[in-house]
């Protein structure tokens, strides 16, 4: 409930500053999609990826070189 | 010649070669199929009867020459601009001459009608279009599978035996699996793409086949990817039989098998020992470092992809006839903070170097396509071991990497859960798209070709 309080916060200054316009179904809509995928978004957040080397220019057809 | 459409698509080329099938009767007997099923399915949102018999008429002596296909609201064609089930407005793209049409026109292969699509691509489930939902053939109040939703319920719908699908983040694999087909997930960039709207940005979209076996898949691929893939003579299809010998499957317990529905994971298991039976091959307990980070980093790669689009001003002014999902995803996609791609790149490059380490000591990679069997039109949920969750969650979960890392992917029929089809997925190392169709056909032998085989009873 803390987080979605903080989204919701979080919500209404983003569309503020961003100059966007959003409906309240459309808000509980984004409210609604990141209450799904927050945890996920917040491991990858806080997930160590020090050691790992960028892939500058990946191609995608092809494995890693 | 109502029933020469229920013939599988290599039959259907093969006919008209021969002359024992009249391409203009077979075109005419599709249309009239979409006008007797297309009503319950809502597959194909345009048909085109004079572009149709033109295909027809200029059609050259290639692989699919005068045989009926479809492809999907995804790419423009010389007289329809693609919508993205959407509202035309959104995209207002252009008609024109897309890489998959001149593939398969160069094909001889006539487009018989666009395909419906879950609006935007957004969802794996189809019940969202701006041309309302598809249906499923195998139960018309269940969702057909996203995004490719059209393409998979007119297929399994008998009304044509092969059409083109796109797969940005599983949108082949998931209706293949829920519709009871076969569909491929290509190696990234090496499938015909040019034409749609992302084309030139895109790292995760590619287009594919989606058929009712993986022999149909080949040829429908092959055409798409511009290359025979182990098509035709007998040196190559024992060549191919001879690399399936010994297979090494690898598999990741958890949470890829573990939670899926009792019925899912029961025939999918069974699917697994048939195959590792057939090849004489080996299952191989695996495991893959950080994959708790794939679907965030999935999404958040995607998303980037048409990310300078989101201006505000876009954003102000998107159609009112939009999905309030698709206002709402768009919106929030837009207040994304981009530190957060910069990591979901960085998992990008890890899952690369996991994924290549892995397939040094396996061959291919294998799970259910998707966790439980098409939920719901009205309400797509599924409940699986760990709770009841949003199908989407679900089915991103499994079909998520081939897309993040670029690798093809396969989904192959092997079983019914209360009904409805349950589909394996089989992953393989990047170029391996002709390996994994050898793998697919090894399965349907393992299986006795009992469940590519199988129809729903409406058109059976």
């Amino acid at each position: 409930m803390e987080s979605e309080a903080a989204f919701r916060s979080y919500l209404e200054w983003a569309l503020e500053v961003f100059g966007i316009e959003a409906d309240e179904t459309e808000c509980a809509v984004m409210s609604g999609v990141w209450s799904v995928y927050e945890p996920a978004i917040a491991e990858l957040r806080e997930a160590d990826l020090s050691a790992v080397d960028p892939e500058p220019d990946a191609d995608l057809s092809r494995a890693p070189r | 010649m109502i029933a020469a459409l229920d013939l599988a698509l290599r039959e259907q080329a093969a006919g008209v070669a021969s002359g024992e099938l009249d391409p203009a009767e077979l075109l005419d007997a599709c249309l009239e199929r979409i006008e007797e099923r297309n009503p319950d399915l809502n597959a194909i949102v345009a048909t085109f009867p004079e572009e149709s018999r033109r295909m027809l008429a200029e059609a050259p002596d290639g692989p699919l020459r005068g045989v009926p296909v479809l492809i999907k609201d995804e790419w423009p064609l010389p007289w329809r601009a693609q919508t993205f089930g959407a509202p035309p407005e959104h995209l207002n793209a252009k008609a024109g001459e897309s890489g998959p049409y001149r593939a398969l026109r160069d094909a001889g292969a006539v487009i018989a009608g666009v395909a419906n699509m879950h609006e935007l691509g957004s969802s794996s489930t189809g019940n969202t279009s701006f041309y309302g939902a598809a249906h499923n053939p195998w139960d018309l109040e269940r969702c057909p599978g996203g995004s490719s939703s059209g393409p998979a319920a007119a297929v399994a719908g008998g009304i044509v035996s092969g059409a083109v699908g796109a797969d940005g983040l599983g949108s082949i694999r998931y209706p293949a699996a829920y519709c009871g087909l076969t569909g491929l997930k290509t190696t990234f960039g090496r499938s015909a793409m040019q034409g749609h709207h992302l084309a030139a940005n895109t790292e995760t979209i590619v287009s594919g086949p989606l058929c009712r076996d993986a022999a149909d898949c080949r040829l429908l691929g092959s055409v798409l990817i511009g290359e025979e893939q182990h098509a035709g003579d007998a040196r190559v299809r024992a060549s191919a039989t001879r690399l399936m010998d010994g297979l090494r499957i690898g598999v990741i317990r958890d949470p890829y098998w573990s939670d899926c529905a009792p019925g899912v994971l029961a025939a999918c298991e069974a699917a697994l020992e048939s195959l590792r039976a057939e090849v004489g091959g080996e299952v191989i307990e695996v495991e893959l470092p950080g994959d708790r980070l794939h679907i965030p980093a999935a999404l958040l790669v995607a998303q980037s992809e048409d990310a300078a689009e989101l201006t505000p001003q876009r954003l102000n002014a998107l159609s009112p006839e939009l999905g309030v999902i698709n206002r709402g995803l768009i919106k929030l996609r837009a207040l994304l903070p981009t530190s957060l791609t910069a990591r979901a790149f960085l998992v990008r490059a890890h899952a690369r170097r996991a994924l290549a380490e892995l397939f040094e000591r396996i061959d291919v990679l294998a799970w259910p396509t998707v966790p439980a069997v098409a939920p719901q039109l009205a309400e797509p949920t599924i409940e699986i071991p760990s709770g009841i969750s949003t199908a989407d969650a679900g089915n991103a979960r499994q079909g998520v990497i081939a897309n993040l890392t670029g690798v093809p992917g396969v989904s192959v029929p092997v079983g019914l859960d209360a009904g409805m089809p349950v589909g394996l997925q089989l992953l393989g190392p990047w170029g391996s798209d002709a390996r994994l169709l050898d793998a697919a056909e090894a399965l349907e032998r393992a299986t006795d070709r009992e469940f590519v085989e199988l129809r729903p009873a409406a058109v059976a």
